[in-house]
This record gives structure tokens, sequence and C-alpha cells, in this order.
């Protein structure tokens, strides 16, 4: 494989860009990251409510905007995010869109 | 701006009687207080309000379009509208030009985009109001939450105690403060199930003194009284209700007859003294604890005099070191 010559415009993969959510989770909601998994619902399982999805959103636009240019979170689309896993699959998808 | 005065920045579109009697108060401030101001909002608006509009000394005016309203969902209306009045007094706090921040608008929209610009103290989940409730005759007591956060775990209100503990330390000048729970009764198996799961968790917060109840407000014999936001603010106003209702009653005995009419002309005065106490304007607002910054939240009809009075209090905070003090006694847990 060629080596990397452009780290920052590589797009993140679903491993990588879960491994940024349930660490940002942990950190706003105050709980340990074991307890985000992909499968976790924001609201019943993890008792986010919408400032704190907030917060995630605005702190994963803040992370992923340095190394992606173009890179948002559209609001309308945050109804449409229930669980962890859903959150991951939109991301991953904005980012290809932004890359692409 | 004089580089060793607080700069507090006020939102002047913030409440029902903005930007008038918000940058009458703000001006109040410079002059009666140790302080600079930012106020944020429609300049066109707010200049013509100052004797020297844009150059009156102590003020700077940060020009901000948008306005988020009283029922404006909080969170949504503190990330989308970024260029309202709100936000740009939080960012002004974020990028150093002011070290607190005011508000007396939407209490949801301000705690929210306090929290997106200045962050959170580690340690706590969410951030709560702490109000300062009169007692006649003694010292303040502190009501955590006022309303900031109304869904609670039993986790974050163990938070709430600690923080309001170490700020009554600082507004209240009380060396060891103790800490009630406002329950519905005084034994430790009273409560609804976030009360009966808390009380655990606060025995073991230093100066607990287990359950209070809604009659403990304004009576002293405990100096921190937590709860959940809607808790909270259904006892505030709870309060307010029942404190207006007695106004109206001492005065209709005072009118009732001749003999009442003559002996108000010597206990009215004397009254209006009294009550000043009572009067929400003269408290100065109520900090949001747990932001990594300062903001003071004064009341929806706040008047000039309470944005002076808010105003001198985030200054206080800021003075005291009230954020890194609140760190320390969490990482202390």
């Amino acid at each position: 494989m060629p080596a990397e010559t452009h780290v920052e415009r590589s797009p993140l993969g679903p491993d990588e860009v879960l491994a940024i959510i349930r660490e940002r989770l942990a950190e706003i909601l105050e709980i340990d990251e074991d307890r985000v998994t992909l499968d976790s619902t924001f609201s019943e399982d993890l008792d986010a409510d919408s400032l704190a999805l907030i917060e995630l959103v605005e702190a994963l636009e803040d992370e992923l905007g340095e190394r992606t240019v173009g890179f948002s979170i559209d609001d309308d689309d945050l109804a449409d995010l229930k669980t962890v896993r859903d959150a991951v699959d939109y991301v991953v998808a904005r980012l290809a869109s932004a890359t692409g | 701006m004089n580089a060793e005065r607080v700069t507090v920045a006020i939102d002047a579109m913030g409440g029902d009687r903005a930007p008038d009697e918000i940058v009458a108060g703000a001006l109040q401030a410079t002059e009666a207080i140790d302080v600079d101001v930012v106020l944020t909002g429609r300049a066109e608006e707010i200049a013509p309000l100052l004797p020297d509009g844009a150059d009156t000394p102590g003020v700077t005016i940060v020009d901000a379009r948008e306005i988020v309203t009283m029922d404006e969902e909080p969170a949504a209306a503190a990330r989308t509208k970024k260029d309202s009045s709100l936000v740009r007094a939080a960012q002004a706090v974020k990028e150093g030009r002011a070290q607190a921040m005011v508000g007396a608008g939407n209490t949801g929209a301000t705690m929210a985009a306090a929290l997106l610009r200045m962050g959170r103290i580690r340690g706590i989940a969410r951030p709560a109001i702490a109000l300062p409730i009169p007692v006649p005759g003694g010292r303040p007591q502190l009501l955590i939450d006022g309303g900031s956060t109304v869904d609670c775990t039993p986790e974050w209100l163990a938070q709430f105690a600690r923080m309001g503990r170490e700020y009554a330390r600082t507004r209240l000048g009380v060396d060891e403060p103790t800490v009630g729970l406002l329950s519905n009764g005084e034994e430790p198996g009273k409560g609804d199930e976030l009360r009966k799961e808390a009380f655990p968790l606060l025995e073991k917060v230093d100066g607990f003194v287990g359950n209070v109840e809604g009659r403990d407000l304004m009576h002293g014999g405990v100096d921190v009284v937590v709860t959940d936001g809607f808790t909270g603010n259904v006892a505030l106003k709870s309060m307010e209700g029942a404190l207006r209702a007695a106004v109206n009653l001492v005065f209709g005995v005072l009118d009732s007859t001749p003999e009442a009419r003559e002996a108000a002309k010597v206990i009215t005065p004397l009254l209006l003294d009294a009550a000043d106490v009572l009067d929400p304007d003269s408290t100065g607002g109520a900090a949001l604890l747990g932001i990594d910054g300062v903001c003071v939240i004064s009341h929806g009809s706040s008047s000039a005099r309470a944005i002076v009075n808010a105003t001198r209090v985030a200054a206080e905070c800021v003075t005291t070191g009230v954020v890194e003090r609140l760190k320390e006694a969490t990482r202390a847990g």
C-alpha cells in the first residue's frame, strides 16, 4: 500500500468514528465509555437529552471539521438518529460526501 | 478599556424589558461597580440608549442581528442562532473579550449557549441554577437547581449539592454550609424514586443534614437546598405566589378601616423597607454552576436595578475565582 500523503483528507472509517463518538459521549454524559455501544439508544439507554446531542454534534463538527473541510451535521437530520449506530453511519456518510 | 477591570458581556436583547432596562442597568453598572460591559444585540437599538452612543466609556457594543425569544427550544436556539445577542454574549466570554456573561432572556437557551460556548466543568454532567433565597432576619439560603435541568439523575443531584456547598462558601460566606434534600418529608425514606436514590449519594456529601421540606425555604436552618430543576422552579414560583398573596392580604387590612389607614401611614414605609429583601431585583440573579465560565441569569422581567445587581454578582464570581473553586470541589468529590 502506498504511503499516505494526505492524511487530513483520508475519510474515517466506521470504527474510528465509533471511537470518537464513544469518547465524546462519555465526556458529555459523564459515563463510562463501556456503556456506549453501537446498539445503545440515545434516549433510553444513555439518557441523552436534546442538549447532550447538540453538545455531541458540536464536538463532532469541531473535531471532524478540522480534518475534513466542509463536514457539518444538518440539524434536521438529528431526529432520525436514534442509536449510536445511526450516528456512526450518518457521520461516515457525511464525511464521504464532504470529501467526495 | 482598563485591563484591570472585570468585563461582563450582557445580552442586551434578552428579557421582557429589553433593551431599555438592560442597557440602563449595564450603564449604571459601569458607574457603580468596577466593571466594563460588552453589550450584545442590535447596535442601532442599543447605541441611542447610551449617553455617548457607541463611544460611551466602559461600554463596547457587539452587533448581533438575531434574538432568542422566550418560547424557543433552548438547545436548538443556542445552536442555530449563532448571530443572536445571547450566543454572542457567550461567545465574547469564550473568546476572552469578557470574563463573565449576564442574561435575562430565555433561561434554558442561556444555559445551553453558555454550555456550548464555554464548556462544562469536568465531572459535572449538567449545570444547575444556584439562587439565593432571602431569609427574613437571617442569612440567605441557596436553592439549587432553580430550573436549569428539569429531568435529573440521582448522581446529578449529588453534583448539585457539592457545587452548591462550595458556592455557598463564596456567596453566603458560610465556612461549613449545611445541605438538605428538598422532599415531601424529613424522614430518609420520604420522596419519589429520584430522591430515595439520591439520598445515599448525598450522605457522602459534607454537611448533608437529610431531607428538608418546602416550609424550610425562607426559614433558615439549612444553607443549601438541593433539588431537581423542575421541583426547584415550582418551589420558587410557589413562594412568589404565596408572598404576593400575603402582601395583598396585609395591604388589604391596612386599607380596611379609617383607623387602619391612619396606622398604614406609619407602617407602610417600614413594611416596604423590610420587604426590599424579598424583591427579586435585589438578589442579583442566579449563577449557573457547572459551566467552565461565569454566567449569571437574571429574571425575565429584570429592571435596570436587577441588571446592576446581576452584573455585580458576575464580577464577584470572577474576582473570587468561583469556577476554579468549583473545579477543585468537584475533583475532591
